[in-house]
């Protein structure tokens, strides 16, 4: 069992102080994520998935407890080093404004592989395949603000999982997509949990979306309430 | 870069402003080097023309009361400066200060005893006559229309004059005025009577007494040429007899000498402030861009780019925009001064010119840029642009990736 897990998360508890405020996000969360899992991690506006999300990714570091990615505590990382294990191991996609609006979409996919280093003709490959696999190829030479909403999602979930990490790690990705184009993303999000086997995890708050995961975790009032594992 | 020059076309607006806070700074800088290369010449050349050469040579000895001592030209000297080809050209000059004299009248004067043949060259006196001729030779004089005036004096008169050098006593000679010339101020042609060397030397009654030795140096054109003239002054120095020195034009005209020393510190000090208002306007705009992107920013950082990439990439941005801007400018200055120069030089504005070209100089200011200082121009332009970017990409890079994505402008 341990070999698989990609991340594990112990007694994560974060504390947000603003002023004379505390906000307590987090209130000590347990979890692993193997690899292969599609998980979604759901519950209401401000049970704290997004600080979940980006505990477990990363950005932001827990008041307590620790996050193992690939077994290395990212609490002893330096910044600099925790930006690397980004862009090498995790895949991000946000709620909006994903992509970088200079650079078309085959850039947009390609930024992080070079940030990598990957040689161009290898990354344009690897690209163009993923954009394929999505059905958006067609907009490679385009600029993001061409793209509808859930075009760019997808373009945002191709540069997730073009650089095979981890762990993608997706915050409300269809927060602002309508329910067709939700459902539709969360389809795509899955076949490639399938075909290219990458790992999901994706916080959402819309329980329409939630028959198409393999695990499910609620989160509430910065707990995890319950966890259903189901076909 | 791609993301930088993305950037670039991104903001036009910005981007030209950038540029334009680059592009004028050098190209005022680069123009002023320009004015300033050309005001040195001119000043240059009225100071080393109006008989003061480049260098002198004169006694070591100083004289209260502003009379320029009296030496015997040591025998030799004069073969050995004809030998040494550090010096283009000289002459000989024996000033002493002196009373005109005719009839009852008499006015205070500085007979100036110079080597006919030789001083044509170099002074413009020769080329003032506007009656009889220039001096030939022994008991000839010319004076100024003022002095003339003065003295009721015509061509052909007898002039009597008084000489009184502190260290030669009084002397006294009757010379003849062959020649009246227009000075370019009163004051010059009033006081300056101008003989024949031998004269001025029977007046003090010394064979061989001079003066000065006024030089030119070989391959000197221009104030950029002041090493040479310090190098050969230092060569004289070696050969000359003790109680003689080397006296450089700095020296002899040394409100000149100070203006080309505060010229360049002052120029740039003045075009400081253009270089700081275009650093101002650069840090102002990438300061803007940053706040801008912020969100894009936090996703890129988020996403695992580095503070250095994300620095790098600032840096693209500005090194472009404050290159093809300062260096533009650079080359436009260049031109411009190319081109004014190739048209003839700046005519100096009336009065001045006629007073320049009096005293034999050029009136026509002539602009000129070194490689070294049109390279300086947009380097120094580059440096400050990227100096003031460098506040607003380390704010950028230092962005949390969570609080920059929360950012809505
Ligand atoms: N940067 C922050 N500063 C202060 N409080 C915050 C901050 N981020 C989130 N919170 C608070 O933490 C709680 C959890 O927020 P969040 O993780 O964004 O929840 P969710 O993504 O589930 O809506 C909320 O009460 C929110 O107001
Ligand atoms: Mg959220």
């Amino acid at each position: 069992m341990s070999s698989d897990v990609v991340i594990r998360a112990e007694g994560l508890v974060k504390i947000y102080r603003t002023d004379a405020v505390e906000t307590l996000a987090l209130r000590g969360v347990d979890l692993s994520i193997h690899k292969g899992e599609f998980t979604a991690v759901a519950g209401p506006s401000g049970s704290g998935k997004s600080t979940l999300l980006h505990l477990l990714g990363g950005l932001d570091r827990p008041t307590s407890g620790e996050v193992f990615l690939e077994g290395k505590a990212l609490s002893k990382l330096h910044p600099e080093e925790l930006a690397r294990l980004r862009l090498e191991r995790i895949g991000f996609v946000f709620q909006a404004h994903n992509l970088i609006p200079v650079l078309t979409v085959l850039e947009n996919v390609t930024f992080a592989l070079e940030l990598r280093g990957v040689p161009a003709r290898e990354r344009e490959r690897r690209a163009r395949e993923v954009l394929a696999e999505l059905g958006i190829e067609k907009y490679a030479q385009q600029f993001p603000h061409r793209l509808s909403g859930g075009e760019q999602q997808r373009v945002a979930v191709a540069r997730a999982v073009v650089g095979d990490p981890a762990v993608v790690l997706a915050d409300e990705p269809t927060a602002s997509l309508d329910g067709e184009n939700s459902r539709a993303l969360i389809d795509l999000m899955r076949r490639l949990n399938e075909t290219r086997g990458t790992t999901f995890f994706f916080a959402t708050h819309d329980a329409r979306l939630l028959d198409r995961v393999k695990r499910l975790l609620i989160l509430e009032d910065g707990r995890i309430v319950s966890e259903r594992v189901q076909a | 870069m791609r993301y930088a020059l993305r950037n670039i076309k991104r903001a036009k607006r910005r981007a030209v402003y950038t540029f334009l806070a680059t592009f004028y700074p050098a190209l005022i800088l680069v123009i002023m080097f320009g004015f300033a290369a050309g005001e040195m010449q001119s000043l240059f050349d009225s100071a080393t023309k109006l008989e003061t050469g480049h260098l002198q040579i004169r006694s070591a000895k100083e004289l209260s009361g502003g009379s320029i001592p009296i030496f015997a030209l040591p025998e030799g000297l004069v073969d050995e400066l004809a030998h040494s080809d550090l010096l283009e050209f000289w002459t000989l000059r024996l000033d002493l200060p002196a009373l005109a004299a005719i009839g009852s009248r008499s006015y205070g004067v500085v007979v100036q005893g110079v080597e006919p043949e030789k001083i044509r060259r170099i002074s413009p006196v020769p080329g003032l006559v506007v009656q009889g001729r220039y001096i030939g030779g022994s008991g000839e004089a010319v004076v100024g229309e003022e002095l003339a005036r003065l003295l009721n004096l015509a061509v052909g008169d007898a002039l009597v004059l008084l000489s009184a050098h502190p260290e030669a006593g009084m002397g006294a000679g009757v010379v003849m005025v062959v020649g009246i010339f227009r000075a370019p101020q009163a004051e010059m042609g009033r006081t300056i009577v101008q003989v024949s060397l031998d004269t001025a030397q029977d007046l003090v009654r010394r064979e061989n007494a001079v003066t000065s030795v006024v030089a030119y140096v070989a391959g000197v054109t221009g104030p950029w040429h002041a090493s040479r003239i310090e190098k050969a002054a230092a060569e004289l120095e070696k050969i000359l007899p003790p109680g003689l020195a080397v006296k450089k034009f700095a020296e002899l005209a040394p409100e000149v000498a100070v203006f080309m020393q505060i010229a360049r510190p002052v120029l740039t000090a003045f075009s400081a402030i253009f270089f700081i208002l275009g650093g101002l306007v650069v840090l102002n705009s990438f300061y803007l861009a940053v706040l801008e992107r912020t969100r894009e920013l936090g996703v890129i950082r988020a996403l695992g780019a580095s503070r250095k990439w994300i620095m790098a990439a600032l840096f693209w941005e500005v090194l472009v925009l404050s290159g093809s801007g300062a260096v533009l400018g650079a080359l436009l200055g260049t031109g411009l001064i190319a081109l004014v120069e190739k048209l003839g030089g700046l005519r100096l504005p009336g009065a001045y010119s006629e007073y320049l070209r009096a005293f034999g100089v050029d009136p026509i200011l002539h602009l000129r840029v070194s490689p070294g200082e049109v390279a300086g121009a947009a380097l120094a332009m580059i440096g400050v642009a990227v100096l003031s970017a460098w506040y607003p990409a380390r704010r950028a890079a230092r962005l949390d990736p969570v609080e920059a994505m929360r950012y809505v402008l």
